[in-house]
């Protein structure tokens, strides 16, 4: 709450930016350059897939280095739905509930263990997924991949292929997002906080870390069975590079980038993954991942919370500018006013050990 | 505290670089008349064509994608600063080259090619990868985009009726099966063969290559056939098993190095010593024949059909020495290089060269149909007995592979088996 | 009628026995104190009841046999913890704390009002209901574990060392509110405190337990100012 600024805890001022982001999102495709909404379309394909991720890792506090072995997953339902001329609405359920099931079965037993021993079970997912998708060529086209091609616009839309491929992606993203959004808001949200900070505590109220912790695994591999399908909506094709355990760790950089614990950050985690290939592809090509690792550390550097906090830390830079030249102060005196949490802990924590006998 | 203010400055080039990278999207729908003259495509004017590079330049496969852009770089390079290309239709134009880094990860190919049609590319060339390549097959055929002498064995690139606006430049897995097997066939003795293979696309080319060209030679018989998995660590059974055959001819169809050395190194541990056939890939006397032992079997063989530059029969060829001093001034360079896809993708140069002087007009329909249409073209540092030749449907640009023997220290022509 | 019944209850920590045959009666309603030096197994014994030590012996609740149940079904029976240093959420905020308290309720209208009254109970969390949890004073922070505990609405509450760390002034204040709670609420309490005045002003009997074990049994009255638990208290 305290990152909303002002204007929006107004009702009606909210309702109406909605209305105004609403018809930009429907209209943006029709006027942007086709690139631009590739571009867009690739940015919600892994922003469904970060948003899984923050549920998970974000909100729970669970390490999940496999959320890509999921995308794959219903990347690979999805191709074989369409290849079988599955009614795309059945894909898009097999998609999620595929990749659910199985994220539930992995979680049922991975999440007994505590943990470094879950990174290792999630670390397992895409090393074995590579392979495994390389092997059931019946199903997956073995390492040469698979095509399938659903998300070419019908003739009677009179749309680009980008276009119409924006909106499937701009539907399933929104669902994500919102749904995402109300269920972190709610009861489960504040049961996968207090999992993440304190299981024992957890417990005493009756939540069950066990169940909450499959719960939140299972929701992101669902989450990760969209991406998967939105995937394939944008790129058409999939082969078992999709899932290797590189880009799982890309995704969590994203999370990270974005903001954990964000639902926004998530977004941003999306456009982070997307933009910043193209744009050290532009700087020059030959040094992607050295100027990848640069950004990466300066964002982090700058944002420890993640792009998300962004807008906190210029209002917070803007108000010192602004406090300076009226008080005559020594700028510390602004920041007193909005501790930074790592900092309110810290002290905390002194002030604790100070007072015990 | 103090550092604090000072973030604003970089946030501010943080914002800016990003909205550089979507600006850098800018270029209406319909790509606008960017050529020269009306109706020309997208990507080429009266004194310039660009060509894009989608190909692994960070990753596991940084080292073979570097190569695929520093060859067409060379060779281009020394073409532009001697004026360039004179192009079919009557007009001189040099060439520019686009890379971009996919790091062999599909989605980003995808997303490299989208950016060449916002970039106003001619043509999509030379990029490295099966899946990588694949990623973006569709997308530049409903493009009309030419997407050609791209390194994958993949032969779905050379069919013309599922991919009309691709071509493959390197040997399909099946050429090289198949020259191991003519070869064979020809011999005067008879010879007991055995096949072990890796189980997927890879190992079932060289397999069925090689089976077909010895379908009709009544001196050859398949006395054992045996399959791994490309996750296997040891292959010691399918060996023992494959030895009680009695095999003198051992054709391995294998892509995995640590454990080709490992097969050299055991095969001769139970005494079997037949002669080997190794793939291209697998074959690096350097990095596999030497730490597997292969001085002790009668002949190691491989193809090739590029002129090593390492080699010391070749350290005064003329087309490597030209080659290796463009490849250093032009390609950004320096060393010996390191994998043969620097050698092909020079190739790749010469035969878009020659795609250009046959073009009749600039555009994309009329570079297809030039291209289409090289028989014979004995390009820069290819072996004599391998040419270009584009005009078989089903076949890439280069379908025709040496048969090498190796002597000890490097590989030799093959004239006959044995 | 008995609420919660102990009889004969061991715990080891590795080979450490930390409870040698614990007894304890809470009725349903009551409060009951336990005293005792440090290490005397206080809080093993409240650990016991809410299912984080593995015990032996026999454990009662509402006639319920609950040895052995994981904590959060017994949490789910109606037993709340507030544990010895809070276990503060200190990235939720405020009302979020509170509402995690109610986790197990049903009822949105009814959870909000106990919200209300919370804040009410403890008014110092009023100005703070939207800052992160973390940043609350140590006194505040006590007072957010009771008032979660509560939001649980349980039958009995497992009160520990709800003094600890905090200033005299503050602690009295924690245990007024506390009081008034019992008093309005009717929930019944098992009540550890170092502070045997703070003990005695919220319970009706009290046990001193030492090594282990029960070593007196009384009401809040008799205990008063006997010698045993000046000793149990100055680790005699």
């Amino acid at each position: 709450m305290s990152t909303v600024s002002p204007v929006l805890r107004n009702r009606s001022a909210r309702i109406a930016l909605t209305v105004v982001v609403a018809i930009a999102l429907i209209a943006a495709p029709l006027l942007l350059p086709a690139f631009a909404n590739q571009t867009l379309v690739r940015i919600g394909v892994y922003a469904v897939a970060v948003l899984g991720l923050n549920i998970v890792m974000g909100y729970t506090g669970q390490v999940n280095l496999g959320q890509i072995f999921f995308v794959g997953l219903g990347a690979y339902v999805t191709a074989y739905g369409v290849n079988h001329g599955w009614n795309i609405i059945v894909v898009f359920v097999a998609a999620c509930a595929i990749a659910g099931i199985v994220g539930l079965l992995v979680a049922l037993a991975a999440a007994r263990l505590g943990g470094l021993a879950i990174a290792m079970v999630t670390i397992a997912l895409p090393i074995v997924g590579v392979p495994l998708a390389k092997r059931l060529s019946e199903f997956t086209g073995g390492s040469q991949g698979i095509s399938a091609r659903f998300s070419d616009a019908p003739d009677w839309s009179g749309l680009y292929s980008d276009q119409w491929q924006f909106y499937i992606v701009l539907l399933v993203t929104a669902a994500a997002f919102l749904l995402a959004r109300s269920l972190v808001q709610g009861k489960y949200g504040r049961a996968f906080g207090v999992v993440r900070e304190n299981e024992a505590v957890a417990a005493s109220m009756g939540v069950s870390p066990y169940r909450t912790k499959v719960l939140a695994f299972t929701i992101a591999s669902i989450l990760g069975g969209a991406s998967g399908f939105l995937y394939l909506a944008a790129v058409q094709y999939t082969s078992p590079e999709t899932l290797s355990f590189g880009h799982s760790i890309s995704l969590l950089a994203a999370m990270v980038i974005g903001g954990a614990g964000s639902i926004a950050g998530s977004l941003i985690g999306g456009a982070y993954y997307v933009f910043v290939p193209q744009l050290t592809n532009a700087i020059d090509p030959s040094f992607t991942t050295l100027s990848q690792g640069a950004i990466l550390l300066v964002v982090l550097f700058l944002l420890p919370e993640g792009l998300v906090s962004l807008p906190r830390v210029i209002r917070r830079l803007g108000r010192r500018r602004t406090a300076r030249p009226t008080s005559g102060n020594p700028p510390q005196t602004a920041p007193a006013h909005h501790p930074v949490p790592e900092a309110a802990r810290e002290g905390l924590e002194n002030t604790e050990r100070q007072d015990r006998p | 505290m103090k550092i604090r203010t000072k973030p604003g400055g970089v946030l501010g080039i943080v914002a800016m670089a990003s909205i550089v990278a979507l600006s850098l999207s800018g270029c209406t729908r319909g790509g606008s008349g960017q050529g020269g003259g009306s109706g020309a495509s997208p990507g080429i004017t009266d004194t310039s064509i660009t060509l894009g590079i989608t190909t692994p330049l960070s990753g596991a496969t940084a080292g073979p994608g570097t190569c695929t852009v520093a060859g067409v770089s060379a060779y281009f390079g020394a073409v532009n600063a001697a004026g360039g290309v004179k192009f079919g239709d009557g007009k001189t134009r040099t060439v520019t080259i686009k890379s971009y880094d996919d790091a062999y990860d599909p989605q980003k190919s995808l997303a490299n090619f989208q950016q060449m049609v916002s970039d106003n590319v001619f043509a999509a060339t030379a990029g490295l990868g099966t899946p990588t390549n694949r990623a973006y097959r569709d997308a530049a055929i409903s493009e009309k985009f030419p997407q050609v002498l791209v390194m994958t064995g993949d032969p779905l690139f050379s069919d013309q009726k599922q991919s009309p606006w691709q071509l493959g430049f390197v040997p399909i897995y099946q050429n090289e099966g198949a020259a191991f097997g003519k070869l064979l066939a020809a011999s005067k003795d008879q010879h007991k063969v055995a096949l072990l293979s890796q189980n997927d696309d890879y190992g079932k080319g060289y397999v069925s290559g090689f089976k077909e060209a010895i379908k009709d030679a009544s001196n050859i018989s398949v006395v054992g056939e045996q399959t791994y998995e490309a996750t296997d660590t040891s292959v010691d059974a399918q060996l023992t098993q494959l030895a009680s055959s009695g095999a003198d001819v051992f054709f391995n169809a294998m892509s995995v190095t640590p454990l080709t050395i490992a097969a050299l190194q055991k095969a001769q541990q139970i005494g079997w010593k037949p002669s080997w056939f190794l793939p291209s890939n697998t074959s690096s006397p350097t990095a596999i024949l030497e730490p597997g032992g292969a001085a002790a079997y009668p002949g190691i063989y491989s193809v090739s059909f590029a002129k090593a530059p390492q080699s010391p029969a070749f350290a005064k060829d003329p087309d490597v020495v030209k080659f290796l001093s463009e490849l250093k001034q032009y390609g950004n360079y320096p060393d010996m290089p390191a994998f043969p896809h620097c050698m092909w993708s020079y190739m790749v140069g010469a035969t878009l060269e020659q795609a250009f002087k046959n073009m009749t007009s600039p555009t994309r329909d009329s570079f297809m149909t030039a291209l289409r249409n090289i028989k014979g073209l004995q390009a820069p540092l290819m072996l004599s007995g391998t040419s270009i030749d584009t005009t078989v449907d089903g076949q890439p640009a280069v379908s025709s592979v040496i048969v090498q023997k190796y002597n000890g220290k490097g590989y030799a022509t093959a004239e006959n088996f044995g | 009628m008995t609420l919660l019944e102990l009889a004969d209850v061991t715990a080891f920590y590795g080979p450490v026995q930390v409870l040698d045959g614990v007894s304890l009666s809470v009725p349903e309603g009551g409060s009951v104190g336990i005293l005792g030096a440090n290490g005397a197994g206080k809080t093993t014994t409240l650990r016991a009841v809410s299912g984080t030590v593995r015990t032996g012996g026999r454990i009662t609740f509402d006639g319920r046999d609950i040895r052995g149940l994981r904590p959060d079904q017994v949490a789910a029976l109606g037993i709340a913890h507030v544990p010895e240093g809070r276990g503060t959420l200190g990235q939720l905020s405020v009302r979020e704390n509170l509402l995690v308290g109610a986790y197990l309720r049903k009822g949105r209208k009814a959870i909000s009002a106990d919200v209300d009254y919370c804040l009410d109970l403890f008014p110092q969390l009023q100005d703070r209901v939207s800052s992160r949890a973390a940043a609350l004073s140590g006194g505040e922070q006590q007072m957010l574990a009771v008032a979660r505990a509560f939001m649980a609405k349980p039958k009995l509450l497992l009160l520990d060392e709800a003094s600890l760390g905090l200033a005299p002034s503050t602690a009295k204040t924690v245990y007024d509110s506390i009081r008034r709670l019992r008093r309005e609420s009717g929930i019944a309490m098992v009540v550890v405190e170092q502070n045997a005045n703070l003990a005695f002003s919220l319970v009706d009997t009290a046990t001193v337990l030492e090594t282990g074990r029960n070593v007196l049994t009384g009401s809040s009255a008799e205990l008063k100012g006997m010698d045993e638990i000046r000793r149990a208290y100055l680790g005699g």
